[in-house]
């Protein structure tokens, strides 16, 4: 499926790791020189919009976890590229899923967490992949997270944040500060640049002054309805490029989101809610979400035990069952997703010239007894299913 | 139903309106429930589904079929043409719906983990002593968690409820119905209930308090310990009651234990052990316990059973399994893999699969199995491991698991094939009464979640709490 395009029965001709060609109709055969494979089912690689699965280890002990910095509660200036690990289990594991390209973000317990990264599950050579070589935007976005986890994680010890008003206190002192750090740099410049009068370098107000400038989108995790609200009144009071991630609640907000005009990455409905904020989970949030027109796309975010990671096209098939239908459903992990994380001129459709990341199926992709046959990523094959 | 809406105040005494709205929706809930099915003139509740696809697990699928039931149990299961209607019966039409058997749910922990709408925290781990058999899990069921009637929208009418997996023997479960205002309700009658041991990880979790257990082969210790307590234990009472037979009258009773009593229970082949375990190695050790006390053993979520699977069938064990979605989350869960019931079954062993709700989410144990059949098993072995074969393991296979004359009439009606994702659960039945339906506005949101939001939720037809419900 392209942007546009119904599905049916085609041909997809993927030459030096892009799209070469789409061609519709039955009863097509490959050209000379071509190695074909055949499917029931074929679609873009899916693209996971919110996740540790990359920093937050499968075998979950102290050793592989490396997604919350949770020493400070602005840890602005710390970076997913340099948590993250190709050759975890868990990164190669959603490959076989389907999933070809993930924005890997920091975890959930600091208001000011960190910045996250996009980068293939699987680089197209053979061989270890470096981080490097596997990101498409290594510096994609900061997050920053609302709502019961970061108070629980100071809280407990008396440390600030211990209620919601610290934490969005915290991320606008840190904005606000970022905003006079940028104009102090922008007037030293304008002045002259005099290596003698030179501000001091803050590493933290540095990266955020990026986000306050426009130039570094935001992220800001949000469950419940009210923190949705709290991101959505900071995202307007600094004028950030932000989306809202996890939003559990979003079904019951639609008009404030679509009036603020921000986009939500919706997170995994299958978790059990542990925690109070996202009790009120519903099957049906990417279906209420996606019909009251706010642009939407999948992620599957943080899992603290068993299973250690979703995997995008499992949750992508509840909310195709439970009102959002196999199209739109498809599009949320694929073409909105690379329109959100703005990766669409390469990702998120089968159209020439894009990047030949594709997952062959036997069947619907979201039919629970479907299997995925054959995943490229850069057009080499990545995953291979032995029956 | 007064009932059930009298014990949701009183759990939540100190609650907040949110909670209350609960109330009045389990209220709401109820009240459509009860009149559903009432005496006809000859004394008798007589309920025919009839046209739909009956999937009986005892025999083979019915294209077009009818189930009657009366008075709870199912009398009869034919071919639509062929089986009669009798007079008086309440008849639903059920045609392009497929009727199985209510789903058996072999581990979960709805109840006593507590949903966060309603709990103060897990009730089912008693982390102060690594040999509980004393406890009972019927001390620690809510049975106005909501996380029960989500249950119910996912096709499960019946759930072996059992304590936490932080003990080697952490206490007796129980076999519910997902029925009733109190725990004694939903008990199914005669039954004791199975006894609840893991070994591996989560036991281990004295160790970091300096207390035993620390390793594997201290559990191991510590189960075969109280084996051979209640060995010695039941020598002790029955010398003391074959001394009472032959008149001794000086003859001193020994103290009375209760947790000895069930593990006694266990020795006598009364009571099944259920014992969470996840590597093939501790698989092995579940099996050389067994062996060497001659119990009953299931072998629960069983990660790497698969790798041991003829060890388990030569013994005829028996794997209630979870299915994870990805790997990982602990060491002993790295292996998880998709294929492992179907490797379970090409091997001969049973296999039923359980929610371990909270892990996996009860509304989705259909899932699970059609899980397994990604993973190569087959349909029939993934319908009988949501049934019938649960049932053996919960010793109820004379009354629960499959559509068949003289058993309970728990059943479920599915929109579609049982292991599409596009299929609903539309209605489920214990008994001959419905429990859940689709198409009730307040049942669907314990379906898709969302229920404890109250009136915000947009399709949710809230109804007024009860008058002088909100102390």
């Amino acid at each position: 499926m392209d942007g546009s395009a119904q599905g049916g029965p085609g041909l997809v001709l993927i030459r030096n790791g892009k799209i070469e060609a789409v061609r519709s109709g039955a009863n097509l055969t490959a050209p000379a020189g071509y190695q074909a494979i055949h499917g029931v089912f074929v679609t873009p690689g899916f693209i996971d919009t919110d996740t540790t699965t990359g920093i937050s280890g499968a075998y979950n002990i102290s050793a592989d976890q490396d997604q919350d910095e949770s020493t400070d509660p602005n840890t602005a200036d710390v970076r997913v590229r340099d948590s993250l690990n190709p050759q975890d289990l868990l990164y190669r594991y959603v490959n076989s899923f389907g999933v070809t390209t993930l924005q890997v973000a920091p975890g959930q317990r600091n208001p000011i967490a960190g910045v996250a990264g996009i980068f293939k599950t699987v680089g197209p050579q053979s061989g270890i992949a470096t981080v490097d070589q596997l990101a498409l935007r290594a510096e994609s976005a900061m997050v920053f997270n609302l709502g019961e986890v970061p108070k629980e994680t100071y809280g407990a010890t008396r440390k600030a944040p211990m209620t919601r008003m610290k934490t969005a206190e915290i991320i606008r002192h840190a904005l606000l500060d970022a905003q006079q750090y940028h104009a102090k740099w922008e007037k030293w410049q304008k002045d002259g640049s005099d290596p003698a009068k030179q501000p001091t370098l803050e590493t933290k107000s540095e990266i955020l002054a990026e986000v306050v400038s426009g130039k570094l989108p935001a992220i800001f995790a949000a469950y419940r309805a009210d923190d949705i609200d709290t991101a959505i009144r900071i995202g307007t009071e600094f004028h950030l490029k932000y989306a809202i991630a996890s939003a559990t609640e979003a079904y019951l907000t639609t008009d404030a989101i679509r009036k603020a005009g921000v986009p939500v990455l919706l997170g995994p409905v299958m978790q059990a809610p542990y925690t109070h904020e996202t009790a009120n989970v519903t099957y049906e949030n990417a279906a209420l979400v996606s019909q009251a027109n706010i642009p939407m796309a999948l992620m599957t975010g943080y899992e603290a035990y068993v299973p250690k990671s979703r995997v995008l096209v499992f949750e992508a098939a509840i909310a195709a069952a439970n009102g959002l239908g196999l199209e739109n459903a498809l599009r949320a992990i694929t073409i909105s997703a690379a329109k959100l994380l703005g990766i669409d001129g390469r990702l998120g459709s089968l159209t020439a010239g894009k990047d030949a990341d594709v997952v062959v199926f036997d069947g619907d992709p979201f039919e629970y007894t479907s299997h995925v046959q054959t995943v490229l990523v850069g057009g080499a094959v990545t995953y291979q299913r032995t029956p | 139903m007064g009932k059930r809406g009298a014990a949701v105040l009183f759990m939540n005494r100190k609650v907040t309106i949110r909670v209350l709205l609960l109330a009045g929706v389990l209220l709401a809930g109820i009240g459509l429930r009860v009149g559903a099915q009432s005496p006809s003139a000859t004394g008798h509740v007589t309920l025919a589904v009839t046209n739909a696809k009956i999937l009986p697990v005892d025999g083979p699928a019915i294209e077009r079929g009818t189930l009657i039931v009366r008075d709870g149990k199912i009398v009869a299961v034919g071919d639509a043409a062929s089986t009669k209607i009798p007079d008086g019966a309440t008849v639903i039409d059920a045609s392009g719906k497929i009727v199985m058997p209510g789903i058996v749910d072999s581990h979960s922990h709805i109840g006593d983990s507590g949903n966060i709408t309603v709990s103060d925290g897990p009730d089912n781990n008693e982390g102060t002593n690594p040999i509980q058999p004393a406890l009972r899990v019927i001390d620690a069921i809510n049975p106005a968690d909501p996380n029960i009637r989500s249950a119910l929208s996912g096709g499960i009418t019946t759930a072996n409820i059992l304590p936490g997996s932080g003990n080697v023997m952490g206490g007796q479960s129980a076999y519910v119905k997902l029925r009733g205002a109190t725990i004694e309700e939903m008990l199914i009658p005669g039954s004791i209930g199975g006894m609840k041991m893991a070994n591996g990880t989560n036991p281990k979790g004295y160790g970091s308090r300096g207390q035993a257990p620390m390793t594997r082969m201290e559990e191991a210790a510590l189960a075969r310990g109280i084996y051979e307590k209640a060995q010695q234990y039941k020598l002790h009472w029955d010398a003391y009651n074959k001394a009472v037979a032959a008149g001794d009258k000086t003859a001193k009773a020994p103290d009375p234990d209760p947790g000895l009593d069930a593990v006694v229970q266990i020795l006598d082949g009364k009571r099944i052990v259920h014992n969470h375990t996840h590597r093939a190695d501790d698989v092995m050790t579940v099996l050389r316990l067994s062996d060497e006390f001659h119990y009953r053993v299931v072998v629960h979520h069983g990660t790497e059973s698969c790798l041991v699977a003829n060890e388990l069938a030569r013994r005829h064990v028996g794997v209630s399994y979870t299915m994870i979605d990805s790997p990982g989350g602990k060491p002993e869960t790295i292996n998880v893999d998709m294929s492992c019931p179907a490797r379970l079954e090409k091997a001969g062993v049973k296999v039923a699969f359980n929610t371990d709700d909270p892990i996996t989410n009860s509304r989705l144990l259909l899932r699970s199995a059609a899980l397994a059949i990604r993973g190569g098993m087959s349909e029939d072995a993934a319908l009988k491991g949501l049934t019938i074969y649960p049932a053996e393991m919960l010793d109820l296979q004379s009354r629960l698991g499959s559509l068949t004359p003289g058993k309970d009439a728990d059943f479920v009606v599915l929109s579609g094939p049982p292991f599409s994702v596009y299929t609903h659960v539309l209605q489920t039945w214990i008994e001959g009464q419905k429990v859940f339906d689709r198409s009730d506005p307040a049942d669907l949101h314990y379906a898709t979640g969302g229920f404890a939001v109250g009136e915000r939720y947009p399709k949710l037809n809230v109804v007024a709490p009860a008058a002088g419900g909100a102390q």
